[in-house]
């Protein structure tokens, strides 16, 4: 009898599951099946990105149906799943991969298929993609360094907290940070490792680094605000004062614009709706055609050229106390239920 | 002796009594490759693209990697013991055969077979240290392939530095993306891996005493076995069969990434576990284990199909990897 109840149990969970993935078929008009395969859901930033797509105006409609695929942080998950929307027959799909070589693999999988593709937030070196729609990650990685040498008067110590090894968007922001370094041999650089984009990685490798250079570490370069943040608590939980350290962060997430406020960092906007609602203006201009108007707010400052482009450089917004209260309302009206 | 009574439910003839026995009994050996059919079952209602040729294919494609894994860990489990070790040893297999195999770390061997093989050898080499610890110095499993998770996952980055490997030899990517017939070369490999495992465990003398270890290592030793021997053994096949499982990933990602495999064993253990195999040793099936790891791929491959959020997704799984494992033990109970 238990054991029946066991399989029961099972059985059971196996049914809840495919009514939980609720499928919504929209019957008559013609939907797009678009897959977004992003590389992993723990950041804030990619939540953002995810929601911000949900919100376009044509998912809204049911136009578009969206498909979101968790990468887990794996590249061969990624793989996985493109193998996926290839075989179910998707119409196109969004990539932010977590490796910018493994992720060709993807494309390849995707083009051979039929199924256009489109970047957005992190580059992928691969030849098949219809467009990218990113911001310019050197550029970023330039001004936060910068800022930091400012804010610790020209010279001293930093440590840089570097993300994924390996993603487009860790190599190309240390790309930028070392250009700035460059401009300013009196800043010496004690320590660059990664953290993984990860707030409790950076606080366990802020830790370490404040012990073992205690009092020699001027400034943090965080290649992501989620990394940054680590920093600051670890930096507080040290019990030592944030506003004697230089610190900067890229992406805009809320904690860090809050953190800005309270003018304990520096950070950049990435501008999360701006990438997945361009991007999938994109898309669809190639998939419906010149008919197709583009929705997304971020053409109004650049050219959206019919969706030709093959690059669309989202511009960053650095965050300022002027500027800071107007994001944070905007950003709690998109993450609003 | 007390005469044995023979048990008479009240209300029920002898013979509708053995049928409901007999169909228990049968369910208790067959339980999990039925649950994995109502499972293909109610995903082919609810999504009709499951069953295409092509998805069937991907779902034995990316199940191919975590089967090695599962393969290996089934016989270090028989004996009783753990390899938590996998994925680490999974990346460093699978970095050390791409850095044979290109052109990006100036490379000068680029034959893939004979990256591979050192591939396989690094494998091999983690997995001795790790069954050297455990059957000579009786270290337990456990602590022995945690310390390895971590030792291999560092000298994966040791080698490449933190940096994935990319501009793999067109000729080694093969392993990952090639296909024979229509069926993709994992697929290939993992049946063959199967076959001769299965050969090994049930049609050799090394394999019974596998399972005469995991039964009870003293009554074995005692009854002549070198323990030690099957014990170091199996740890060795474990380091093979992931090293395997990372040269395939490399191949299949195009990039030997120091990152891969992580938490890879967690499957592993799962899909030996569902399968039946008990955790103590001595008991389960290779079958089974195989099973295990199509029931993973499947729900992972289904509930992407769904569009189920990868929230749900992890508690679904979770869910029924234990649901499985208390079949296992209310089984063993009676």
């Amino acid at each position: 009898m238990k054991r029946v109840l066991s399989v029961c149990m099972i059985v059971m969970f196996t049914m809840t599951m495919v009514f939980a993935a609720g499928s919504q078929e929209a019957e008559g008009e013609k939907t797009y099946n678009v897959g977004a395969a992003v590389y992993g859901l723990q950041g804030e930033y990619m939540r953002l990105w995810t929601t911000a797509l949900e919100r376009h105006p044509d998912v809204v409609s049911g136009l578009v149906k969206i498909t979101v695929f968790d990468g887990k942080y794996d590249a061969s998950v990624q793989q996985a799943q493109f193998e996926t929307m290839s075989t179910q027959g998707y119409d196109g799909a969004l990539f932010v991969p977590i490796d910018i070589e493994a992720g060709a693999a993807a494309v390849a999988t995707a083009k051979s298929a039929g199924i256009p593709v489109v970047g957005s937030n992190t580059r992928v070196n691969s030849d098949d993609l219809l467009s990218y729609v990113g911001s310019d990650d050197k550029k970023s990685g330039y001004m936060e360094a910068i800022s930091v040498i400012e804010q610790i008067g020209g010279s001293g110590n930093v440590v840089i907290i570097e993300g994924p090894i390996g993603q487009s968007a860790q190599i190309e922001r240390r790309a930028g940070n070392m250009k700035a370094l460059e401009e300013n041999p009196s800043v010496k650089v004690l320590e660059m490792r990664t953290a993984n984009w990860s707030r409790a990685e950076a606080l366990s490798l802020m830790e370490n680094w404040l012990n073992a250079h205690p009092g020699k570490i001027d400034g943090v370069i965080g290649q992501n605000d989620e990394m940054a943040l680590g920093a600051i608590q670890a930096i507080e939980q040290a019990g030592l004062n944030v506003k004697d350290f230089g610190i900067a962060g890229i992406d805009g997430v809320t904690d860090a614009m809050l953190a800005v406020k309270d003018k304990k960092m520096v950070s950049i906007l990435q501008d999360a709706t701006a990438q997945a609602q361009g991007a999938l203006d994109v898309l669809l201009a190639e998939l419906i055609g010149p008919s197709y108007v583009p929705k997304a707010k971020v053409w109004d400052s650049i050219d959206f050229n019919g969706g030709s482009e093959a690059i669309y450089n989202v511009p960053w917004v650095p965050i300022t106390m002027e500027n800071v209260d107007d994001l944070l309302a905007e950003r709690s009206e998109l993450t609003q239920r | 002796m007390v005469k044995q009574m023979k048990r008479v439910e009240i209300g029920k003839s002898p013979d509708e009594k053995n049928l409901k026995q007999k169909l228990i009994a049968k369910f208790n050996d067959y339980g999990i490759f039925i649950v994995f059919i109502l499972l293909v079952i109610v995903l082919s209602i609810a999504k009709p693209n499951f069953l295409r040729p092509q998805n069937i294919m991907n779902v034995l494609r990316q199940t191919s990697i975590n089967g090695l894994l599962s393969i290996g860990m089934t016989f270090v489990i028989l004996t009783g013991g753990i390899d938590l070790s996998v994925g680490s040893i999974l990346a460093f297999g699978g970095v050390v055969a791409a850095s044979f195999a290109s052109d990006a770390v100036g490379s000068t061997i680029h034959h893939p077979l004979v990256a591979a093989g050192i591939g396989l050898l690094a494998g091999i080499a983690l997995g001795a240290v790790s069954g050297l610890l455990v059957a000579k110095w009786k270290v337990p499993a456990f602590v022995v392939t945690l310390g390895m998770l971590s030792i291999a996952r560092g000298l994966t980055f040791i080698y490449t530095d933190g940096m994935p490997i990319p501009r793999i030899d067109k000729s080694f990517l093969i392993f990952g993306q090639g296909e024979f017939f229509g069926i993709p070369f994992p697929v290939i490999i993992i049946t063959f891996v199967y076959l001769i495992a299965w050969v090994v465990l049930y049609k050799t003398r090394y394999g019974r005493y596998i399972y005469a270890v995991g039964g009870n290592e003293k009554s074995a030793k005692v009854s002549g076995v070198n323990t030690r021997m099957i014990v170091f053994t199996v740890y060795v096949i474990s380091g093979l069969l992931s090293a395997l499982g990372g040269i395939i990933l490399t191949a299949r990602t195009t990039a030997g990434l120091p990152q891969a495999g992580v938490a890879y064993e967690l499957d592993a253990i799962a899909a030996v576990v569902i399968g039946g195999t008990s955790l103590s040793g001595g008991q389960g099936a290779l079958s089974g284990t195989i099973i295990g790891a199509l029931l993973i791929g499947v729900i992972n491959n289904g509930l992407d199909l769904l569009g189920v959020s990868s929230y749900f997704q992890q508690v679904i799984k979770g869910a029924i990897i234990i649901g499985a494992v208390l079949l296992d033990s209310l089984r063993k109970k009676d």
